[in-house]
């Protein structure tokens, strides 16, 4: 029976101290990968009813993503560090200093040999990654905001063939690059994610946080969270723009009508059967969107903030990523 | 004549200086009329400089200790930013703040504010007073009591400046001359960087508006003779301080200042505001307040205070090397300070809230002893451990390190009201 | 001193604007302000004294004290009186024991017939407060420390609940607290403070100064300046069943209010004895309502006028002049005029444009339509402080206005705001 959302319900609930920001499994196990708040990357058994959380090792800041490629885990964090670790040894195979500020996220592509970093000083490194030789560097996007603040660049999907990148920032600009040569084939903008309150508070809140594209490559999905009125809270509703990025056109927006917060992650169903957001604020959320339809098939409220999930081969079984917690949550029929 | 309300700092190495001032004093005391004293232009110019002044960077909202002051990192409750080193050995402070690192040696750190109260409203009025209101009894702020004690009763230039263009809080701690009278209200910046009503309007000409101005002091003269009341004098004094005031105008134009200048603050309305306060602060303005708002991270701590702190330790840095420059730094005080800080923990929207239990501020140049640290918060942020003080014990250091006795009395009718709270102590480990 | 300064007093303004007017006795507005019957249409708005306070019990009872007996006991609410031995916490908890069984039902008053105060002595040790007069007088509780059974709350909270439900005042209690005050605070013997405390304020309000001052410290340690003055007013106060009209009709006849404010010649007597008349600032309402009769074409207000129309024409000024007050600060016992003010009345757009604006029914307009020189003085200064330009005056004004004869109308501008910014029109005197 293929997997059904509106069958979603919680198979699991871990709770931890910690905060965890990345989730990354190995196929065809529930075996994951972690990445924490507490600087460690962790390897947790998800099967077992009470999985033994292992650290094999630690960056100097907040883990901030991890992702698998080959036999090797790679983890990037705030300390501006990428490390491999070997997925069965949990040895540490190398560490760089790969980005001067914060890395926010990382993304391999689909044959496994590409390795993508995004970070806040606005570069987009490609690494090999069984090497970790660096391949290129991708700059498209602004150092400084409008405002003159500093930028933030928060996210990077490959599409399915491998062929492009596309990489996303605070203000809300996209820019969707050519893996093999570094060129920038278009640009997308999805401003309402970025909210500049010059009057009330004078700074700034929001961003692209999560891009996907779909399994046939033609959609590149955004996410973020619509305008805020009040920039001291995660208050706006999650939000999702859908585009037709070889035409340069936005083809749907859900705005959201049941959570607030952060789409920190989406993921396409490879048939097209649904898109995956997952995210938060004080609370989590799963929201299934149906793209044919434009509207939402399913939205569960999740106990606490979403930061990551990874799915099954199935695409039935969600691993997510949460603060204080790692969830399990099943779509069987 | 005009008389000097401040003290000196009593360093040995103003003692010559002070010495050739108090002859001026002397002289003037001995019966040189009005503006006597400034006539010597030796004395002015040593006067103004040696004028004790303060600037407040008010961080309405309430800043993270923990991304500024007081790092702890690698405890659950630290958060992403690692502390870095300072030019003084053994102290360290946020990443986000590379600039005040270097200066360090300018800078007192107060690491263990206890003050008890978490609302914005109510926080912000003890921040900003020192101390709780009365039912019947208003406290003067900082910048009112500074105003009346380090102000000169003729001053051409206003006395308390207060920057607030946000608008959000703008409400919770209004400049307030409390007891002292209007005489010592801010002149309040909302939303233009130039004073309202304090240029001329273009109907009138220039020579209408003085002789208009002259036409009336004469009547209200004739309205004065035989009539004592300290009430009538001050409405006499407000309009003779009009034209003076008027002239200020100049330092509010951020224009007049070199493009270098400018770039050193950089672009963002705080940097202007500050740098407008400096300019102020030169001119002979005792107090200015620019608030930067609002640090209110309940939401994204980290986000907010990557994208606010740098701007602070940048600008910061940008006035003390400008003031140091102009040879002010050792007569002006820097204060940043706000209402609260933020709690250790850590909300799922990655955001801190309201915490007045353990937080930080910070004091630099006049008066400071620079690279002290006072207090101690425990390893995971959550209590004082050591040297807690609250309201009362960090106003009193600062009037001392501005040279005035804390324990110095006005009085309310008969009452006599201490400007801080009896018995209240400065931290001498601070103090120069 | 009622307001409290805030904007939600409409109410209570017009209640007490209409006792005023019929000369209420003011021991029937303490009665009303305190134990306000919001049954009764007539007293609507008393209530207000008591339902915006009612949610900072501190502050009820501090200001009830100042207000009423002239008397400061907030710095008893943490120690005793440091400075007046009159005052321990005893008072100040003994005060707000009258009060603590008030609050908020609905948008109506409603006070329970239990409930304690306890407080904190300054040794630390918790005591429990009996309703206690500023004289020391206690009253009985017939509560106690008696609490009311499960059955009796339930019936309450039906009670409360139904009453709001029907949008009405809950009743009364049986035994209140609050009646205990009035009453004791009016026996005699009790009354001094009660008495002495008004005479004391109209005193103040007439002259400026009071014969006790602050107003809030009529305790032993802070004698009157005319002691016998004083007890002779408040009794003769009392006797005449506290008519504030008659009260003031006895201070504005007084001798020492129809001394001048000048002292001619050598220095000022002290203000205490009220030998010189007191300057007294306008208040924020009075100056903005001023500026705008001041600067109305007087033609506009004929004497001819009816009293209804000419009521109605003053209070519409008023109206208008109320945005306009919001910008002037209210004075205080040492009052200083801000540089803001200075400011505002010298270069602002609304001064300019409005207050001295040269249309039909504005001074300006009529002052630029007099040829006349010595007649243009004379209208501005009977507009503007209600007298003839004395020769010195003509002169000035007139050597002004012939200065600027290429620019007639401003110049009548210019001579219009000298009068306005000068002290005589800023103040009372």
């Amino acid at each position: 029976m293929a997997a059904n959302p509106e069958k979603l319900k919680v198979v699991s609930q871990l709770s931890r101290r910690d905060i965890l920001f990345g989730i990354a499994r190995v196929p065809g196990t529930a075996r994951v990968f972690l990445a924490s708040s507490d600087a460690g990357v962790y390897v947790a058994d998800l099967s077992q009813p009470k999985p033994d959380f292992k650290e094999i090792g630690k960056h100097k800041s907040y883990v901030t993503s991890v992702v698998l490629a080959g036999s090797s885990v790679v983890s990037g964090g705030y300390d501006g560090r990428l490390c491999w670790w070997d997925t069965q040894k949990l040895t540490q195979v190398r560490a760089l200093d790969a980005h001067k500020k914060w890395i926010r996220k990382l993304a391999v592509s689909p044959d496994g040999r590409a390795l993508a970093s995004v970070a806040d000083d606005m570069v987009c490194r490609l690494w090999d990654a069984a090497s970790g030789k660096l391949l290129n560097e991708l700059r498209g996007h602004t150092e400084k905001t409008p405002h003159h603040f500093s930028s933030m660049l928060y996210a990077c999907a490959f599409s399915p063939n491998g062929k492009h990148l596309a990489t996303g920032d605070k203000t809300g600009h996209i820019v969707v690059w050519e893996t093999a040569t570094g060129r920038q084939v278009t640009t997308l903008e999805a401003p309402v994610m970025y909210t500049w309150d010059p009057v009330q508070r004078v700074h700034s809140i929001g961003g692209i946080r999560s891009l996907a594209f779909s399994g046939d490559g033609a959609l590149l999905a955004v996410g973020g969270m619509g305008k805020v009125g009040n920039i001291d809270h995660l208050e706006a509703k999650a939000r999702v723009e859908v585009f037709d990025w070889q035409n340069g056109k936005r083809t749907a927006e859900f705005p959201g009508d049941k959570f607030t917060g952060l789409v920190e992650r989406l993921e396409f169903h490879p048939k097209g059967d649904w898109l995956l957001a997952a995210g938060g604020a004080m609370d989590g959320f799963l929201m299934f969107l149906d793209l044919k339809a434009k509207k939402a098939l399913k939205q569960e409220k999740v106990q606490t903030h979403v930061h990551d999930v990874a799915l099954n081969e199935d695409r039935d079984t969600i691993y997510a990523a949460c603060h204080g917690r790692v969830g399990v949550f099943s779509l069987k029929g | 004549m005009a008389v000097r309300r401040n003290n000196f700092c009593g360093s040995p190495e103003h003692a010559i200086d002070r010495r050739g001032f108090l002859g001026g004093v002397a002289a003037g005391a001995a019966g040189l009329a009005g503006l006597g004293v400034l006539a010597e232009p030796a004395v002015a110019a040593e006067m103004k400089k040696q004028q004790k002044r303060c600037i407040l960077l008010w961080l309405a909202g309430g800043a993270s200790q923990l991304e500024t002051w007081d790092p702890k990192p690698g405890v659950e409750t630290g958060g992403p930013f690692s502390a870095i080193p300072t030019s003084v050995p053994g102290v360290h402070i946020s990443e986000l703040m590379p600039k005040m690192a270097q200066r360090m040696k300018h800078t007192c750190l107060i690491r263990s504010l206890n003050t008890r109260n978490g609302d914005h409203n109510s926080g912000a009025q003890i921040m900003i007073r020192g101390r709780r209101d009365e039912p019947n009894l208003k406290y003067p702020d900082l910048g009112a009591v500074l105003a009346r004690e380090l102000g000169r009763a003729d001053s051409q230039v206003p006395d308390y400046v207060a920057f607030y263009f946000a608008t959000e809080g703008r409400g919770s701690a209004p400049g307030s001359a409390g007891f002292l009278g209007s005489r010592y209200a801010p002149m309040e910046l909302y939303k233009s960087m130039m004073p309202e009503n304090i240029v001329r309007h273009k109907d009138v000409s220039d020579g209408d508006h003085k002789d208009r101005a002259e036409l009336r002091d004469l009547l209200s003269k004739q309205f004065a003779r035989g009539r004592v009341s300290p009430t009538l004098a001050s409405h006499n004094e407000a309009y003779q301080r009009v034209r003076g005031l008027m002239a200020s105008d100049k330092l509010f134009d951020v224009t007049r200042e070199p493009q270098t200048m400018r770039d050193l603050y950089g672009p963002t309305q705080f940097g202007e505001q500050v740098l407008v306060a400096r300019r102020l602060i030169e001119a002979g303005v005792p107090f200015v307040r620019v608030s930067r708002a609002w640090w209110d991270s309940h939401g994204q701590n980290f986000e907010t205070h990557q994208e606010m702190v740098p701007e602070l330790d940048h600008v910061m840095a940008a006035l003390l090397d400008d003031l140091g420059q102009r040879g002010l730094l050792e007569h002006t005080l820097i204060i940043t300070l706000a209402e609260f800080g933020r709690t250790p923990q850590i909300n799922p929207s990655l955001g801190r809230d309201h915490f007045a239990s353990a937080w930080s501020c910070s004091l630099s140049g006049c008066g400071i002893k620079g690279g002290a640290v006072w207090g101690k918060s425990d390893q995971t942020g959550n209590r004082v451990v050591d040297g807690e003080i609250g309201a009362a014990q960090l106003f009193a250091t600062i009037y001392s390190a501005l040279g005035i006795n804390p324990q110095k009395h006005y009085y309310v009718g008969s009452r006599p009201v201490p400007l801080t709270d009896p018995g209240t102590k400065p931290i001498k480990a601070v103090l120069a | 001193m009622l307001m409290g300064g805030n904007n939600r007093g409409r109410s209570l303004n017009d209640y007490l604007t209409r006792a005023l007017k019929e000369n209420r006795p003011w021991d029937r507005i303490f009665r009303d302000l305190v134990l306000p019957d919001e049954n009764d249409p007539a007293k609507k708005g008393a209530g207000e004294f008591l339902r915006s306070r009612i949610m900072d019990l501190d502050r009820l009872t501090a200001e009830v004290s100042v207000v009423f007996f002239g008397v400061n006991v907030s710095c008893a609410q943490c120690h005793d009186h440091p400075k007046v031995d009159d005052w321990k916490q005893d008072h100040f908890y003994g005060m707000k024991a009258f009060f603590s069984r008030t609050f908020d039902n609905g948008g109506f008053l409603a006070e329970r017939e239990y409930g304690e105060v306890r407080f904190k002595t300054t040794k630390g040790q918790e005591k429990l407060a009996k309703m206690m007069f500023l004289s020391g007088r206690a009253v009985d509780d017939p509560a106690g420390t008696r609490k009311p059974s499960g059955e009796e709350q339930r019936k309450e909270r039906e009670q409360l609940e139904a009453a709001k439900r029907k949008r009405q005042p809950p009743p009364a209690p049986k035994f209140s607290a609050r009646a205990k005050l009035v009453e004791t605070a009016l026996q005699p013997g009790q009354g001094d403070f009660f008495a002495r405390a008004i005479v004391n304020r109209m005193w103040h309000r007439v002259f400026g100064h009071g014969l006790v001052m602050p107003l809030d410290q009529m305790h032993s340690a802070n004698e009157p300046s005319h002691p016998e003055l004083l007890q002779w007013l408040a009794r003769d106060l009392v006797e005449h069943h506290y008519d504030l009209r008659r009260l003031v009709r006895g201070l504005v006849l007084s001798k020492a209010y129809s001394r001048s404010s000048r002292y001619p010649t050598g220095p000022a007597p002290r203000p205490d004895l009220f030998a010189v008349a007191r300057v007294r600032p306008l208040t924020p309402m009075q100056l903005a309502t001023s500026l705008r009769l001041a600067t109305t074409d007087p033609s506009s207000l004929p004497a001819s006028l009816k009293l209804e129309e000419f009521e109605k024409r003053i209070e519409q000024t008023e109206n208008s002049a109320r945005g306009f007050a919001r910008d002037f600060e209210q004075p205080g016992d040492d009052f200083q005029v801000s540089v803001t003010e200075a400011l505002l009345f010298s270069n602002s757009e609304r001064m300019q444009r409005d207050v001295l604006a040269d249309g039909g029914d504005r001074l300006v307009g009529r002052l630029k339509q007099i040829q006349e020189t010595k007649v243009l003085v004379d209208v501005a200064m009977r507009n503007v402080l209600s007298r003839a330009a004395t020769e010195e005056e003509q002169r000035l004004l007139g050597d002004y206005l012939k200065r600027r004869a290429d620019r007639r109308v401003e110049a009548c501008r210019q001579v219009v705001w000298a009068l306005l910014t000068g002290s005589e029109f800023r103040f009372n005197y």
